[in-house]
């Protein structure tokens, strides 16, 4: 029987969840040498969150390109709202990331990561291609050691990393947060954090439906992501948005490796491209921009929009309208690159080793199955695991300066929503102003606020009891039933009755009792509740939202039609104090 | 021996236990034996990341080696090659 140690923490600030918001949030929160920050992380910083194994592109509005250009923020924050959040678009959360983020790409050169190349043509040496604007806004980098350079540098600024320990409740005192308590995913035991303000930054739940090739964490995003954020916020009484927004299975049955690579206007460009079976193109290659004549002319940014949006139409629906084709028995289809350059050979393999599972796919597809990447096209099919994906956007709602209704509890990175693929950019940017917020909040606290022991008592029997459990569940069996539930009962085409069948079924897993031999399987078992706290919010989400939302690949069989007038709005979902679910539109800006 | 997919090179391992503190889905345990390759201790978790590669001090010396699990194989338009494990290939394996 493990002896379950119960260990206090004081800190000025404590941050939760270290993968690139939490870090960034650390660094920031640590100029002020006067504070005491404390960093936990349910894995290891120095390759945790979805940026891990790394990131190879990160959007900015970037002045001294784009005002070249005669291209202004005001061009991108459309860009973004009209070709990316499709509507759904936190306006000033676009603002607080894209005004920054170049900043923070000098910030992340002097923290030791390499952003400067010598055959660059672009002013400043660096690499920058078109991805998620109609100009190019993405740098590409050297990104494949960015969470062991800031952890580095946290370390250097002198913030208390502890790792291994799964945040599990947070702790408000009269309105305010007061603290938080962990438990040891190594050793069982409880940490108790008595903090004057707290960052929230724990990322998405990627385990909410099961993975087709049989391997249950071969997901796109990290596995050991289970919304543990999102539990601890709807349990404190706090609002989430977009969690309806639960992607589409689409072909993902087929199995395999996930590279994570994107559409051929992502990782692999710019040569990628989409063809069928006889080699007709189904979706055209891209070019790099014409950096030599930067600035000669400049662009017409509304009707360069115009054109990129027409062009996103082809490839951004590639996904769905594939599976159309596949369905129709037009498959299969390939992702090519035999036209590429050596150039550009050498440049999409860069981009791909620097980017999340990318270096583990080259050596699986150039050392074990000996392939060549111009050689050997690619099924273009399997990549898209159904999760809560960057377009979804779900998570905390925040004010402006990413504040909680909380006092003193703040949200960074992907565990706020609001504004589709704010990915790497948000969670750095955001982590950065939620760590100076933090730090403004903590300073005006004298002391600490009491925290109550009943939370700690209360999660110290839920540990012991599955310790303690003969006769219980494995955590597996009962993820395994949430992820069948998720996927029949609130599949690709959802409808009021099965979605209510499917919360049925969820309150029997709640029920569940789950067993552990070890602390680490304790672990599993507790994101195993978070998963269920999220599967249950992605139901009761989908039966409020009473239309159908294709860019979101939201579809109602019971409310086919798309309806703008009602549901152009972000869906809030929140518990309030006597346990009743309360929604609120929120009304776009 | 059941399923696994991540396999040690006695002769160039260490035991330095940097891939069991890297990994994030915590799925390697020291090896109870000082200086010995860590366990594959739960094999499914494996998020496929790498890390515990890429952060090996060993890398070089090809100290751990990832099997692609063969579900997720064979993603590929002909020619196509056989199907070996990497450590077939390098004959590492077992």
């Amino acid at each position: 029987m493990i002896n379950i140690e119960v260990i206090p923490i004081e800190t000025d600030i404590l941050i939760i969840g270290g993968g690139l918001a939490g870090c960034m949030a650390a660094i920031k929160a640590a100029e002020d040498k006067s504070l005491r920050i404390t960093l936990v992380d349910k894995s290891n910083t120095l390759a945790s969150g979805c940026a891990a194994s790394g990131i190879d592109h990160l959007w900015a509005y970037i002045p001294p390109i784009h005002e070249k250009m005669g291209y202004s923020i005001e061009d991108m924050a459309e860009d973004h709202r009209q070709g990316i959040a499709f509507g759904l678009f936190r306006r000033d959360l676009f603002h607080l990331i894209a005004e920054t983020m170049y900043e923070r790409i000098l910030d992340l050169e002097r923290f030791g990561l390499q952003f400067r190349y010598e055959d660059s043509k672009i002013p400043g040496k660096f690499r920058i291609v078109e991805q998620f604007h109609s100009v190019p806004t993405s740098f590409n980098f050297d990104g494949k050691s960015l969470k062991v350079k800031l952890t580095q540098e946290a370390k250097r600024r002198g913030v208390n990393i502890i790792n291994r320990v799964q945040t599990s409740d947070l702790i408000v005192t009269n309105g305010q947060i007061s603290g938080a308590i962990g438990v040891g995913t190594r050793t069982g035991d409880i940490y108790t954090f008595k903090a004057k303000s707290i960052v929230l930054s724990t990322g998405r739940s990627n385990r909410l439906s099961r993975n087709p090739s049989g391997f249950d964490f071969n997901m796109r995003l990290p596995a050991p992501l289970s919304g543990d954020g999102t539990s601890m916020a709807i349990r404190a009484g706090l609002p989430i948005i977009n969690i309806e927004f639960l992607s589409s299975r689409l072909l993902s049955p087929c199995g395999y490796y996930n590279p994570n690579y994107g559409d051929p206007r992502n990782t692999v460009q710019p040569s990628a491209r989409i063809v069928d079976g006889k080699g007709n193109i189904i979706v055209p290659r891209t070019q790099f921009f014409d950096w030599e004549n930067l600035g000669k002319e400049k662009i017409d940014p509304v009707e360069n929009r115009r054109r990129w949006l027409e062009d996103r139409k082809i490839w951004r629906g590639g996904r769905a309208t594939l599976t159309k084709r596949v369905t129709q028995g037009e498959g299969p289809f390939y992702l090519d690159f035999s036209e590429a350059t050596d150039y550009e050979v050498e440049y999409i393999k860069w981009s791909i080793k620097n980017e999340g599972k990318g270096t583990q796919f080259m050596r699986y597809f150039e050392g074990e199955e000996g392939l060549d990447l111009r050689k050997n096209s690619q099924e273009y099919a399997g990549w898209a695991n159904r999760e809560l994906s960057g377009t979804s956007a779900k998570g905390l709602w925040v004010d402006k300066d990413l504040e909680t209704e909380i006092r003193n509890l703040l949200g960074a990175g992907d565990e706020v929503g609001g504004l589709p693929w704010a990915a790497g950019p948000g969670a750095i940017a955001m982590g950065w102003h939620a760590g100076e917020m933090a730090a403004r909040r903590a300073k005006e606290e004298r002391e600490f606020l009491p925290v109550s022991q009943d939370k700690v008592k209360a999660r110290m029997e839920i540990c012991s009891n599955i310790l303690k459990c003969e006769r219980g569940f494995y955590w597996k069996e009962v993820e395994i039933y949430i992820q069948n539930l998720m996927d029949f009962y609130c599949g690709d085409l959802r409808g009021e009755g099965l979605l209510k069948r499917g919360l049925e079924r969820l309150e029997y897993a709640r029920n569940a009792t789950f067993k552990a031999e070890n602390p680490h399987e304790l672990s599993r078992a507790l994101e195993v509740k978070s998963i269920i706290d999220n599967a249950e919010l992605v139901l009761r989400s989908s039966i409020e939202r009473k239309e159908s939302r294709p860019a979101f690949d939201f579809r109602r069989f019971d409310y086919p039609e798309q309806d703008d007038k009602n549901w152009l709005v972000f869906l809030s979902i929140r518990k309030d104090e006597n346990g009743e679910y309360k929604f609120t539109k929120i009304p776009v800006k | 021996m059941g399923f696994r997919h991540i396999y040690f090179k006695e002769d160039s391992c260490t035991g330095c236990n940097v891939c069991v503190d890297v990994c994030m889905c915590d799925a390697l345990a020291p090896n109870p034996e000082k200086g010995k390759p860590p366990i594959e201790l739960y094999p499914d978790e494996c998020w496929f990341c790498g890390c515990c590669m890429t952060l090996c001090p060993e890398l070089e010396k090809g100290a751990i080696q990832i099997v692609t699990p063969f579900p997720m194989r064979g993603a590929f338009h002909s020619p196509h090659p056989s199907p070996l494990p990497t450590g077939e290939r390098e004959g590492v394996r077992g």
